[in-house]
C-alpha cells in the first residue's frame, strides 16, 4: 500500500516534536492521472539520447567515405528505423504542445520597462515558428533548395 | 439539521505515534447529506463515531488553509470539496510527501523553514521614516503580483509536487511564488536577493514544470508561473549583472 517519498521530504532542519511517520508519494506518482503526461514528457529525453547517437554515427559515416554513408541509408530503411522515427516525431510533436501549452504564463510580466505580448499571441508565434522552421527543412531536406 | 440523504464509506488512514509502527486504514460508514463537503463526513466521524481521529481544520471557508489532504488521492482542501462528487466509497489520507504527526495532521516545520527561505517581506534599499508617508502602488502594479499573493498556504502543491517527493532541499511552489510576488511588488527593492536565493541549489532550477502545483491550487495562484517566471527573471538577473556591476556602477 505505502510507496514513500524521500524520508526527508519537507521535514524540518529541526528534530520533530513527536515521532512522525514518513513522508508518503502521492498515489497516482508516476503513471497514472496528470502524472503518466508528465513522466511521458520526461521519457522522451531517452528517445533524444537514442537520436543524438544516431546523429553522431551518421555524421561519422559521412567522414568514412561513400561505402559506409550508403551502408548508413540501407539500415536507415529497415522497418525498425522507420518505426523509430516515428516513434520520435510522435514524442517531438507531444513535447512541443506540451511545451508551448505552458510556455507563454511562464514569462514574466516584463523584462525591464518591457511588457510580453498577450498569452495567445505568444502561442500563435510558437506555432508559426515551428511550423515555418520544420517546413523549411522538409523543403531543404527534400532537395527544394540546395 | 437536514436529512440525511445516504450512506458513504470513508476509508481513513489512521496513524497513531504512540501504538503504530506504520500508518494503517481504517473504514467509517456514515449516513451523509447532499450538501456536505468532504470536512463535514470527517466533522461527523469525530463527533459521532471516533473522537480518537486527528485532523486540522479551521475557518470552513477555503481561507485558512488548514485542511488540505488527500481526498481519494488527489490534494484537496476538504471544506471546499463537495462530498457529492465522490462515489460511495472515499479514501483520505493525510498530505502527501509530508511526515505525518498523527492521522490527517502533517508536520509542517519544513514547509515554514521553506517560505522563510525566500525573504518573503518588502526589502528597501533605505527603510522610510513614517513622517515620509505611504509608499503609493497603483492599481495596474498590484495587478501584476496580485494573483500569487492569493496563497493561502494549504500545501496542497507540496503534496503534488514529484520534485518536492525526491529532493528535499527544493523550496517547493508556494515559497517560490511568494518571493516571486515580493520581487514584483512595486514597493519592493529586494528582488535581487531573492534572485541570488533563486539561482541557489533546491530552487526554482529543480522545477522540471509537471504544472501539478497549479492543477490542484485551490485558489487559482498558478504556482508553476510563479516558478517559471522567476526562473526567467533569475537569468535575466544574472546576465544584467555581468554587465552592469550592482548598485549603478558601469
Amino acid at each position: 500500500m505505502a510507496r514513500y517519498a524521500h524520508p526527508k521530504a519537507m521535514s524540518s532542519s529541526k528534530p520533530a516534536r513527536t515521532r512522525t511517520a514518513p513522508p508518503q508519494l502521492p498515489d497516482q506518482f508516476p503513471f497514472e492521472g496528470r502524472y503518466r503526461a508528465y513522466t511521458l514528457f520526461d521519457a522522451t529525453g531517452i528517445l533524444y539520447l537514442m537520436l543524438g547517437f544516431l546523429a553522431l554515427g551518421t555524421i561519422w559515416s559521412l567522414g568514412s567515405g561513400e561505402e559506409a554513408w550508403k551502408g548508413v541509408q540501407i539500415i536507415y530503411r529497415s522497418w525498425v528505423y522507420v518505426a523509430f522515427h516515428a516513434l520520435s516525431l510522435a514524442a517531438v510533436i507531444f513535447v512541443g504542445i506540451r511545451f508551448f501549452g505552458f510556455f507563454p504564463k511562464a514569462q514574466p510580466p516584463r523584462i525591464g520597462p518591457l511588457k510580453p505580448p498577450p498569452q495567445p499571441v505568444i502561442l500563435a508565434m510558437l506555432y508559426v515558428a515551428w511550423i515555418g522552421v520544420a517546413g523549411a527543412m522538409t523543403v531543404i531536406l527534400a532537395g527544394g533548395i540546395f | 439539521m437536514a436529512e440525511a440523504v445516504g450512506k458513504k464509506t470513508f476509508v481513513v488512514t489512521r496513524f497513531d505515534p504512540d501504538r503504530d509502527e506504520v500508518p494503517r486504514q481504517q473504514a467509517y460508514e456514515i449516513p451523509v447529506q447532499a450538501d456536505w463537503k468532504v470536512l463535514d463526513a470527517l466533522n461527523f466521524i469525530k463527533d459521532e463515531v471516533d473522537a480518537s481521529l486527528s485532523h486540522r481544520w479551521s475557518c470552513r471557508m477555503a481561507v485558512c488553509g488548514s485542511c488540505g489532504m488527500m481526498v481519494n488521492g488527489e490534494p484537496r482542501l476538504s471544506c471546499k470539496d463537495p462530498l457529492s462528487d465522490y462515489g460511495d466509497t472515499v479514501e483520505i489520507a493525510p498530505l502527501a510527501n509530508f511526515p505525518v504527526i498523527r492521522d490527517l495532521v502533517i508536520e509542517f516545520e519544513g514547509f515554514m523553514e521553506k517560505l522563510k527561505s525566500v525573504k518573503p517581506w518588502i526589502i528597501r534599499a533605505k527603510e522610510l521614516a513614517a513622517e515620509d508617508g505611504p509608499v503609493n502602488q497603483k492599481p495596474s502594479e498590484l495587478e501584476e503580483f496580485k494573483q500569487f499573493s492569493m496563497c493561502i498556504n494549504c500545501m496542497l502543491c507540496y503534496s503534488a509536487c514529484p520534485v518536492v517527493a525526491n529532493e528535499p532541499e527544493f523550496i517547493g511552489p508556494a515559497a517560490i511564488a511568494l518571493g516571486h510576488r515580493y520581487s514584483l511588488d512595486s514597493r519592493d527593492e529586494g528582488a535581487a536577493e531573492r534572485n541570488e536565493i533563486f539561482r541557489g541549489e533546491g530552487t526554482v532550477f529543480s522545477c522540471s514544470y509537471a504544472n501539478e502545483c497549479s492543477e490542484v491550487c485551490p485558489k487559482n495562484v498558478d504556482p508553476a508561473a510563479a516558478v517559471n517566471q522567476a526562473k526567467f527573471n533569475a537569468v535575466i538577473d544574472w546576465m544584467t549583472g555581468l554587465v552592469i556591476k550592482r548598485g549603478g556602477q558601469g
